[in-house]
């Protein structure tokens, strides 16, 4: 159970999920990965990917103007 | 009377803001994911428009007049369109309402788009874009080609969008996605900070689509939405100070920006974003290109892929087809291929 941070602040969509698809596929099954974006097409991205993906969302927030976290678990 | 351009584009470039209405993202979803779920949403606007469209031209508030079909300089354009939007990170719309949400990649893409637009439309390159936009061919509309009444496609239209987004509303039930925390409530929470659906952001959409033909029309400009002629209009006014230039359009294009602006610092969502050296050089090429695609197209996603489609013009739908392959050639280069350079992220795991 490793914590992993990704950070994608700069990238503009779609590549926040396309970082986060390919991150979470080196992690172990039960691992955290928090992605911080600042594109804001991602805060209906990202949750949609995990939920497809059937990832479970263990923090999302606002860490200030037009900057977010996500943090997913790999299951 | 121009200023109800400026009204209408404030509440559009609020309403894609809010809701994220991203047509360069409902293409590229076709290429990366398969998701057709903003493709839905983009199509209900168009289906909706339709209706509300041929009701105005039989009620005689405007009078639709099509063109005869630039088939060649629509395919070439739209493609070069499609690709470059990719580039740039957002088609027209798109370019201008993140311009308003303070990423300076789309400063750079939308003043390359609106120069190349003016240099494509009015400059040095308008000889060739003119040349081949006279090869045409008779027909102009898909219903005219088949000499049906516009109400037989605008019902197949309706029928078939109604069953695509019933589709995504059945499938999308069993999801419950995580949804960042409230802090305001009332009228300001659902202005601000409440997610908008893809689908009633359309449906926002679509009505502001139909507004804008007759608002349009009241002060000579005898068309719907349209973004690229404007851009090029405003540069064409900058740089030869002639007043005509500025029409309805040019409004309503300042409009979608000052919405987004106000959308976005509503929201806390409004940040000057710098752009790396990569994604610098991607905007300003895919603004060029932009301009000039859509200067050959004859119109952008909204333009010819939104409101000329509405129309049931061969440019629109022909234009959207080839804007749709142009979209995937360039993900396939850029996001999904070889090319994706310079954005790999640093891991650091994180000791528990």
């Amino acid at each position: 159970m490793a914590q992993y941070v990704l950070e994608t602040d700069g990238q503009v969509c779609p590549f926040p999920l396309v970082e986060a698809g390919d991150a979470i596929l080196k992690l172990d099954l039960g691992d955290e990965l928090t992605i911080n974006f600042d594109c804001t097409q991602a805060t209906d991205a990202l949750p949609r990917w995990a939920a497809e993906n059937g990832y479970p969302v263990t923090h999302f927030d606002r860490v200030g103007d037009a900057h977010w976290t996500i943090t997913v678990q790999k299951a | 009377m121009l200023l109800t351009g400026l009204g209408l584009g404030v509440a559009l470039g609020f309403t894609m803001q809010r809701g994220r209405f991203c047509v360069t993202g409902a293409f590229r979803d076709l290429w990366i994911t398969g998701s057709t779920r903003w493709l839905t949403a983009f199509l209900i606007v168009i289906a909706v428009q339709s209706v509300g469209v041929f009701a105005l031209d039989a009620a005689g508030v405007i009078t639709l007049d099509p063109q005869p079909f630039a088939w060649l300089a629509t395919i070439l354009g739209a493609f070069i369109f499609g690709f470059a939007i990719v580039l740039a990170g957002g088609c027209a719309t798109g370019t201008y309402y993140r311009a308003g949400e303070g990423l300076v990649g789309s400063w750079f893409a939308l003043i390359f788009y609106a120069l190349f637009a003016a240099i494509s439309k009015t400059g040095a390159l308008s000889a060739p874009v003119a040349a081949l936009r006279g090869i045409t061919v008779e027909g102009s509309t898909i219903h005219g080609v088949l000499g049906i009444s516009p109400w037989v496609l605008v019902a197949l239209l309706v029928t078939g969008v109604g069953l695509l987004a019933r589709y995504h509303l059945r499938r999308r039930s069993p999801l419950t996605l995580a949804s960042l925390p409230a802090r305001t409530s009332g009228i300001r929470h659902l202005l601000f900070e409440k997610k908008w659906g893809a689908f009633t952001t359309a449906l926002i959409i679509a009505p502001l689509a139909i507004l804008a033909w007759p608002l349009s029309w009241a002060t000579g400009r005898e068309s719907g939405l349209g973004v690229t002629g404007p851009s090029s209009n405003i540069v064409n006014y900058l740089v030869r100070g002639d007043p005509q230039a500025i029409d309805w359009g040019v409004y309503l294009v300042i409009g979608i920006l000052l919405g987004s602006f106000i959308a976005a610092r509503g929201s806390g969502e409004f940040r000057v974003r710098l752009p790396d050296a990569t994604t610098t050089i991607r905007s300003i090429i895919g603004g060029a290109l932009m301009g000039v695609g859509a200067s050959l197209a004859g119109g952008c996603t909204i333009g010819n892929g939104m409101v000329d489609t509405a129309t049931f013009g061969l440019q629109g739908w022909v234009s959207l087809v080839f804007m749709i392959i142009g979209t995937g050639a360039a993900t396939r280069l850029f996001i999904t291929g070889s090319a994706r350079v310079g954005v790999s992220p640093v891991r650091i795991p994180v000791p528990r």
